[in-house]
């Protein structure tokens, strides 16, 4: 029996007995694991086989025009990420651009990203304006080139497929934060007076309509008032740029999701003095950029989102 | 002193039971989306699930600190989702509602009954370590 002893005091029984729980730990965690995704993917294959309702992309802060270390050639990358969201297997209903589409609001900027959207593949291309867009003339330039349709400084909304949609402008008539102002507030409240609160609603704009980061001008002033008004609806999303990173946060019925860019990355909050771009080792740059595809299918509460690197 | 143990034992699977499921179920009914913290629900889900069979089952200490172990990394990943983040990812209060504040009872549930059953192995233990270091006890 001594050869069931070993130095640290631990007999070979005890020794196997300690293995076999081990082992029925590993074995039950795992078959866990296989069971809840089972679960899971069967639930997103009911959900494949009602196609989604609605399949749209984002894509934000291409910052045309920008030269820098950071990133040296933002056309390439934004082409990259165009050539992304029409490779992702099937035609996105639209393609939004959160914002900060030029660096500088110059006309040629404005002619080149234009120019550029033209090579998504899906019908329609839907933009709110970055403080990058409206850097000297309240976004005159801006509405010229993208305003068709909207109204007031570029605000608008639309529905499609039982979802609405509503574009916001919070890059105007800013301090530190961003800023809806009184005519905005006044267009939504009455945009959704008439909605029914089981009426998906996705809201779009440039800066975050949350308080990200407010001592880097990261939230938006007025945005309490605006959610007040999306108070009773059930499944309300929020999507912005701005940031130039993921993040995501829930306040009871509103998910907010921060998009990343296809420019450049700039530092998570609290990171140095001031959201300056950061300038990865070479190779880098492509993680933290990339594009968002978003679907809804009804019957769901909440919309489903897939970020992806730029590959 | 046979029924205290069993009721503990029986407590402790239940509170990682409860706190396992609801992970997920959270996981099943969207959180799958988020990056990163779909992932770490699974694991959890998972993982507590395990650990209550076992525990049930009558496994060894081990599997209890494993349990504080995860419990613990629940509740910190908790704290951080409310405050600075984690992974990126932030909630407000206890939303979702009821399942955060359910699961962070059933993890507090678990280290306290943990707690418990260490100290009453306590005496026990050194009895046993006294016993076997005793001269010319039969190996």
């Amino acid at each position: 029996m001594s050869g069931d002893n070993d130095p640290a005091g631990m007999t070979r029984r005890q020794l196997i007995r300690h293995g076999a729980w081990f082992g029925a730990a590993v074995v039950l965690t795992v078959a866990g694991g296989e069971v809840i995704s089972h679960v899971a993917g069967s639930a997103g294959a009911a959900q494949q086989a009602t196609r989604p309702a609605l399949r749209f992309a984002q894509i934000s802060d291409s910052h045309i025009g920008f030269n820098g270390p950071a990133n040296p050639n933002v056309a390439d990358t934004f082409n990259h990420a165009i050539g992304q969201i029409n490779g992702l297997g099937y035609t996105p209903d639209f393609v939004i651009h959160t914002g900060d589409l030029t660096h500088l609001a110059t006309p040629d900027q404005f002619d080149q990203v234009k120019q550029m959207l033209t090579g998504l593949n899906t019908p329609r291309v839907f933009t709110v304006p970055g403080e990058h867009d409206s850097t000297d003339d309240a976004g005159q330039k801006y509405r010229q080139v993208f305003g068709a349709g909207t109204r007031g400084d570029g605000w608008y909304s639309f529905d499609i497929a039982g979802v609405h949609l509503i574009g916001l402008v919070n890059t105007l008539n800013m301090q530190k934060l961003g800023h809806l102002g009184t005519d905005q507030l006044q267009f939504i409240e009455k945009d959704v007076a008439g909605l029914s609160s089981d009426t998906p609603i996705v809201v779009f704009s440039h800066i975050p309509l949350f308080a990200m980061y407010p001592d880097w001008g990261w939230g938006t002033d007025d945005a309490t008032q605006a959610l007040s008004y999306l108070k009773r609806f059930s499944s309300v999303t929020c999507l912005n740029g701005h940031v130039h990173q993921l993040f995501s946060k829930t306040e009871g019925n509103v998910r907010f999701y921060s998009g990343t860019t296809t420019a450049y990355p700039l530092p998570t909050p609290g990171q140095g003095p001031a959201p300056k771009p950061v300038t990865l080792p070479a190779g880098k740059l492509r993680e933290a950029l990339g594009v968002r595809e978003v679907s809804y299918t009804k019957g769901q509460q909440a919309l489903a989102l897939k970020d992806q690197k730029l590959t | 002193m046979k029924i205290v143990n069993l009721a503990l034992r029986i407590a402790i699977g239940a509170s990682l039971a409860a706190s396992g499921v609801i992970h997920a179920y959270l996981y099943i009914h969207g959180y799958r989306d988020i990056p990163t913290v779909g992932p770490a629900f699974l694991l959890q889900g998972s993982v507590f699930c395990a650990l209550a069979v076992l525990v049930l089952a009558g496994g060894p200490a081990w599997l209890q600190l494993v349990a504080v172990v995860g419990a613990t990394g629940s509740l910190a990943a908790f704290i951080l989702s409310r405050t600075g983040g984690f992974f990126g990812f932030t909630e407000t209060g206890w939303q979702p509602a009821p399942y955060a504040a359910i699961t962070v009872v059933a993890e507090l549930l678990t280290l306290l009954l943990v707690g418990t059953t260490a100290l009453r192995r306590r005496p026990r233990a050194s009895a046993s370590t006294s016993r076997s270091s005793s001269p010319g006890r039969p190996r």
